[in-house]
């Protein structure tokens, strides 16, 4: 990548990179949103501006905006033909427009700046003006931006989501179960399920939340409830193998990476003992040694097995099992058949053929592990575990008659953390008299904490992150306790741990050097996983990958344990850009990536064995660069059956350009992809769906970009061709750059960085914030992206956020009168 | 594991753990007979009317749904064949309109529209998140005139995995295609589509060993912790700003209806024993997940829990891919079938697949007795979507049928042909009329639909 210039990204229009005559223009660029505007003269508040201020605005703007919207935008939008329903004369009026129009200007910038506008077929903007219109256009913005109050928006009250509510009872009362797998999904809103306008309270969940605070309680209290013994069958996907195939010769000798091996993730209620029997199915060659298999749990090698075929080879209903130990939670196991060639008549060719001399016309290939079933538990450890006893009393668990004083303590420790501040004593005399009173009742002190437990549980104080409003006027700062919970529900998706809370107790939260440490600390910690599965997960949608359909008698490869080692790449590869504080641009252009056996016969490098994932240097040949190359991404953005440029593109505009198309205009029927590589090539399908100039505005822009990715099929795999026609996978920005193959598009989308920070600038603030970013944002987003050009690295962009006023602040209800629906 | 024959199997399903903790939970919402067989207890009274409507996604291969006859000798096309065994309690409705599905100006977004608005008769705003909008629709109207009256106001069922990520739609919030039961305009009802969950939701988890003390003084605990958690929120609410007060309220509401179903499940007596063995979580096969959904809502109404229902049998826009019955390709793509015959063909037998899955659900109806009929004779149900053709997105001539006979109000062995321009929303306050329930007005509707 080429040197960055400090300061030169922040507001560098896209026309400047594209028309290199115009750089001498980029020192007019140095503004950003807080530096002084280049203009001195327009330093005043935007409301009532000096008349001389305003004069001067009026200049520039009658030199340079008007004139080129009048030459350049005017044949479609204009009062008479208001294409888009824009009329860009009622705007050309004066500067002031500007200021009552902003959502308007600032669409005509993006469309300036990204080049979509005017479209491909009208002359292109002389380069000099396109550069003065946007640079002018910037700098008034960040003018107004700068004078005007802060605003950093309302932040709704936001509901735990499922993954929060399962982490903040781990963290409060070390209980692991995920209870938040039974309640309903949890909506989403702009692109993160973590939004609070959308996190509504539906009778159900009310129900669910009653249940699982006593589940949560009682299993945190007196350990797990001893379960009966039951049973659950996994049945995989399973496809009917190609039997014509030639017999490897290379083949990978745990047999994890073959297509007849099972792979599944159970997750176990408690630590128990459990049964996992493997039922098998298809044939063996007459005279094979037996099948010799094995039982894998998290990736080890735990149990081995024979099984021998009935006298006509046949394997279906034969089963192998065994028991063993196992902690709860979730853990991945698998079943391969180890050294499939081994013991085979010499006639497959296998390393280690046995002596027969039968040859019978069954390929090694028709038999498989169909499925799983999973019977327990068995010698359950009962009671409740040394992380639920650390958590509840802080010491050991109280031994004979407790003092009310020793009450009081343990609850008022326990709803400190579970509501995230201090609490009153009126509070913790609420909670101790539950105590008290199932204590009068007859029962243990136990039962009566579990009540107080589940009493703090289905607390809207628990529930909800509830943050007061200031009074209507000025956005305040947080208090430091709901700073540290915005903090923590955004790098970890949980609960303040006992050091956060402390400094919040203690007022230390109040520089932003305090609060860098904590989050440099946070950053490092375990829990910043949750930033990769529920951050990562959704925007680069590797989270859908578990519900992608893929149409696997068409892609044999994609095996259940090729999509879990999809997934564990880019969640592998996120956490690494976390550990190690590596460049953001990392995300666009990595030259490595993190592959496990399977993954590099899948990509194609050699040299990596066994199911550990480990970082591994991308190779040329490999045609892989960054995330946009990543199997996991390559699959979300493609249909079950084949690639679909449009959604590949579109995904790129959307998470990479900062860019996202708009939606398809009214009755205009979807791309039709049927016929695609079966009479014509995907290519020209689509150029005949680009000669409709309705489809030709957003198609022109996605197509080309996809079309870099088309060497990569439906499931992330290389290939040469598409049906019958060779791969063409020339395309294009929709700036007019072009580029072959997928290397050369992201070569071409990082040189220009200003478009990838303020992307990932934008989405880590949504997710931060839980709520849609508006116009109003858009300043917070250029100068979060503005701090990377001097300091790309991922902490940096992380700080970033956190700084931002809308992080910082508490904004006042917006007034009654804003459109919000109102309960029925 | 598939659930086949006249009758329900007992004991059929798979005892599974899986994810499952066998904790009695929420036994406070079960009667304190449960357990013991017991006869549903309504006998005396007159058996009530139930309410169900079945959506289907993606729009119809229309050619092959819509009878050319009308009135009462017409002949079923070959995706309504499979109703033939229930003719006599169907009513083929053509021409019916869903008019807030179409753009009004908001361009794409057809697919979600059309989710949100079939039951609302709403236009759902544009939004990608904050300040979601459609209206009520038709299944709440009635739960919350008529909902309280059996323990559950009413049931939203769906079977896709809504861990969906992102948009949805053009710009509309995924609430919108996950939900067609909207409780108020702000408001969508996530659909249950775990069976599992369905089922502990309907029969709770009884656990024998439990005493009916015990149990009798965990309601009360429950009942003691609801009512002080909201008092709490109530003083919370009197703090905070309008935005916020209105989450806060809608705390509130929930809590409140969870206290007041606590103290009815005190009153109720006992439903009859569910004769099944608690699912074990999401069958793999599609087939065997919506006969199960089906069946827990067929029980759902034998015993009396509830007598509203919706359920989706997939979201607006599904890309699901049914490689079972030979169709590997995606639903949506697939159904922008632009006239080729080949993907009308394939779409056919989506319709079809979805069409014989609701006949099993008639079937369940029909051998279930109730008094001196069938629960097929005390139902109406609902089967349509708010697309017909979706290669253009049309939102008019929708597929629509109605079977069962309403107790008695509702004639079947019909094909009707509507008005030009009738809202779907008039045949729902029809509907709505025979169980019983006011409603002058819903979404667009222009009146009821005589009918």
């Amino acid at each position: 990548m080429p040197p960055l210039r400090p300061g030169t990204l922040l507001l560098v229009p896209l026309a400047l990179l594209l028309f290199p005559g115009c750089e001498s223009h980029s020192a007019a660029n140095g503004s950003s949103v807080q530096t002084a505007p280049a203009m001195a003269a327009t330093t005043a508040p935007a409301a009532q501006p000096p008349s001389a201020a305003v004069a001067a605005r009026d200049v520039g703007f009658a030199h340079t905006i008007r004139p080129f919207i009048t030459d350049n935008c005017f044949d479609c939008h204009d009062a008479a033909t208001q294409k888009a329903d824009l009329n860009l004369e009622a705007l050309a009026g004066d500067a002031q427009s500007v200021v009552r129009q902003r959502e308007k200007w600032e669409l005509v910038y993006d469309k300036l700046r990204h080049g979509e506008m005017p479209p491909k077929d009208q002359p292109r903007p002389d380069a000099g003006q396109l550069g003065a219109t946007t640079r002018w256009l910037a700098g008034e913005f960040d003018r107004q931006d700068a004078s005007a109050p802060p605003s950093v928006g309302h932040v709704a009250v936001r509901r735990l989501n499922r993954s929060e509510y399962d982490n903040t009872v781990r963290d409060l009362l070390g209980v692991d179960f995920h209870p938040g797998d039974d309640f309903p999904p949890d909506d989403s809103g702009y692109g993160f399920d973590n939004n609070g306008d959308v996190l509504s309270l539906s009778p159900l969940l009310m129900e669910k939340y009653l249940k699982a605070a006593e589940k949560v309680a009682r299993t945190a209290v007196f350990g797990v409830e001893p379960l009966k013994p039951s049973s659950y069958t996994h049945q995989p996907w399973y496809i009917d193998f190609d039997t014509t195939k030639a017999v490897k010769q290379d083949y990978d000798e745990t047999g994890l990476s073959m297509p007849y091996a099972l792979h599944v993730m159970h997750r176990f209620p408690v630590e128990a003992d459990y049964d996992l029997t493997s039922i098998h199915r298809g044939f063996m060659p007459v005279g094979a040694d037996p099948c010799h298999l094995g039982l894998w749990i998290d990736g080890k090698l735990v149990h081995e097995g024979y099984l021998t075929a009935r006298y006509d080879g046949e394997m279906n209903g034969l089963y192998d099992k065994f028991r063993v130990h196992l902690t709860a939670g979730e853990h991945w196991i698998a079943v391969s058949i180890l050294k499939i060639y081994d013991g085979l008549p010499p006639a497959y060719g296998g390393p280690h053929p046995n002596q027969s001399k039968e040859r019978v016309g069954k390929s090694p290939t028709e038999h498989f592990v169909s499925n799983l079933v999973v019977t327990g538990p068995y010698d359950q450890v009962t009671g409740p575990t040394a992380a639920s006893v650390a958590k509840l009393y802080r010491g050991q668990p109280p031994q004979g008659a407790v003092t009310p004083a020793r009450v009081r303590e343990i609850v008022s420790d326990l709803a400190h953390r579970a509501y995230r501040r201090p609490v009153t004593a009126a509070e913790v005399d609420e909670l101790a008299g539950f105590v008290a009173r199932v204590q009068r009742e007859g029962d243990s002190f136990e039962e009566g904490l579990c009540l107080a437990i589940e009493r703090m549980l289905i607390s809207s104080n628990f529930l909800f992150r509830l943050e007061r409003d200031p009074a209507p006027g000025a956005p305040r700062p947080l208090d430091p306790h709901e700073l540290a919970t915005r903090l923590s529900y955004f790098l970890w998706s949980s609960m303040p741990d006992d050091e956060l809370l402390r400094a919040a107790d203690e007022g230390r939260l109040s520089t932003p050097a305090a609060v860098e440490t904590q989050v440099r600390r946070m950053l490092q910690d375990p829990r910043a996983f949750a930033l990769v599965e529920n951050f990562g997960g959704q925007w680069l949608q590797f989270r859908a990958l578990e519900s992608h359909t893929v149409e696997r008698k068409a892609f044999q490869g994609y095996t259940d344990y090729t999509r879990m080692s999809m997934q564990r790449e880019t969640e592998e590869f996120f956490r690494y850009i976390i550990r190690e504080d590596r460049s953001v641009f990392d995300f666009v252009d990595a030259d490595y990536t993190f592959l496990n056996e399977r993954l590099a016969d899948y990509y194609g490098i050699p040299g990596v064995k066994g199911t550990e994932f480990r970082k591994v240097a991308l190779p040329p040949e490999s045609h892989r660069q960054g995330v946009i190359t990543q199997a996991s991404v390559l699959t979300v953005s493609s249909y079950a059956n084949r690639t679909s440029p449009v959604i590949r593109g579109k995904w790129i505009l959307e998470n990479i350009l900062n860019a996202p198309p708009p939606p398809p205009p009214p009755n205009v029927p979807s791309l039709k992809e049927e016929e695609i590589g079966v009479s014509k090539s995907m290519r020209e399908q689509l150029e005949a769906h680009r000669a409709n100039p309705v489809c030709a505005s957003c198609h022109a822009r996605m197509d080309p970009l996809g079309f870099g990715l088309e060497n990569f099929d439906a499931v992330g795999a290389w290939r040469e061709k598409i049906g019958t026609f060779p791969v063409d996978a020339t395309g294009s920005l929709p700036d007019g750059r072009t580029f072959t193959g997928p290397v050369q598009l992201v070569s071409t989308l990082k040189v220009d960085k200003s478009d990838f920070a303020e992307c990932i600038a934008d989405k880590l603030l949504t997710y931060a914030l839980g709520r849609g970013l508006t116009f109003a944002d858009r300043g917070a987003v250029r100068h979060i992206s503005s701090q990377l050009s001097a300091d790309d690295r991922f902490s940096r962009l992380v700080l970033a956020v956190v700084n931002t006023p809308q992080f910082q602040l508490r904004a006042p209800a917006p007034s009654p009168a804003a459109p919000v629906a109102s309960a029925p | 594991m598939i659930l086949t024959g006249k009758h329900l199997s007992r004991r059929h399903f798979l005892r599974g753990v899986g994810t499952v903790i066998a904790l009695p939970v929420l036994d406070s919402m079960i009667p304190a007979g449960f357990g013991q067989v017991a006869k549903a207890a309504t006998a005396a009274a007159k058996a009530p009317t139930r309410l169900s409507f079945v959506y289907v996604p993606n729009g119809i291969v229309m050619n092959n749904w819509t009878p050319a006859a009308e009135g009462a000798d017409f002949v079923l096309p070959s995706i309504l064949q499979l109703l033939a065994p229930y003719r006599s309690q169907a009513t083929v409705i053509s021409g019916l309109i869903n008019h807030q599905a179409n753009a009004l100006g908001d361009g794409g977004g057809d697919h979600a529209r059309a989710g949100a608005s079939f039951l609302t008769g709403s236009h759902p705003k544009k939004t990608g998140g904050s300040d979601i909008h459609a209206g009520i629709s038709a299944d709440q109207v009635a739960a919350q005139q008529i909902g309280g009256a059996t323990r559950l106001p009413s049931l939203e069922i769906g079977l896709d995995d809504n861990r969906v990520v992102g948009h949805c739609d053009s710009g509309y919030s995924c609430a919108y295609t996950n939900s067609i039961s909207w409780r108020g305009p702000a408001t969508p009802l996530p659909p249950e589509s775990n069976p599992r969950l369905l089922f502990e939701r309907l029969f709770g988890d009884f656990d024998p060993s439990v005493s009916a003390e015990t149990r009798a003084r965990r309601a009360n605990d429950r009942k003691s912790i609801l009512d002080s958690a909201r008092e709490e929120a109530g003083r919370l609410a009197r703090d905070v700003g309008a935005a916020d007060r209105r989450k806060l309220d809608e705390y509130l509401t929930t809590v409140r209806e969870i206290e007041q179903r606590i103290e009815l499940a005190e009153k109720s007596p006992a439903p009859a024993d569910p004769g099944i063995d608690k699912p074990s979580g999401i069958p793999s096969d599609f087939g065997e997940h919506a006969r199960l959904l089906y069946d827990l809502q067929a029980l759902a109404f034998q015993a009396d829990l509830t007598r509203i229902a919706t359920m989706v049998i997939g979201r607006e826009g599904s890309v699901r891919t049914y490689e079972e019955i030979g169709v590997p390709d995606p639903h949506h793509p697939l159904s922008h079938h632009r006239g080729r015959a080949e993907a009308l063909e394939k779409l056919t037998k989506i319709n079809t697949y979805h069409m014989q899955l609701f006949a099993h659900f008639l079937e369940r109806l029909r051998t279930m007795k109730e008094g001196d009929g069938t629960l097929l004779d005390r139902s109406m149900v609902l089967y349509g979507c708010g697309i017909s053709d979706s290669d253009r997105h049309i939102h008019e001539n929708l597929p629509v049928v109605v079977a069962g006979g309403g107790n008695g109000t509702f004639a079947g062995n019909r094909h009707v042909r509507v008005k030009e321009n009738t809202p779907v929303t008039n045949l729902y306050l029809s509907l709505l009329d025979r169980m019983g329930v006011r409603a002058d007005v819903l979404g667009d509707s222009t009146g009821k639909l005589e009918i």
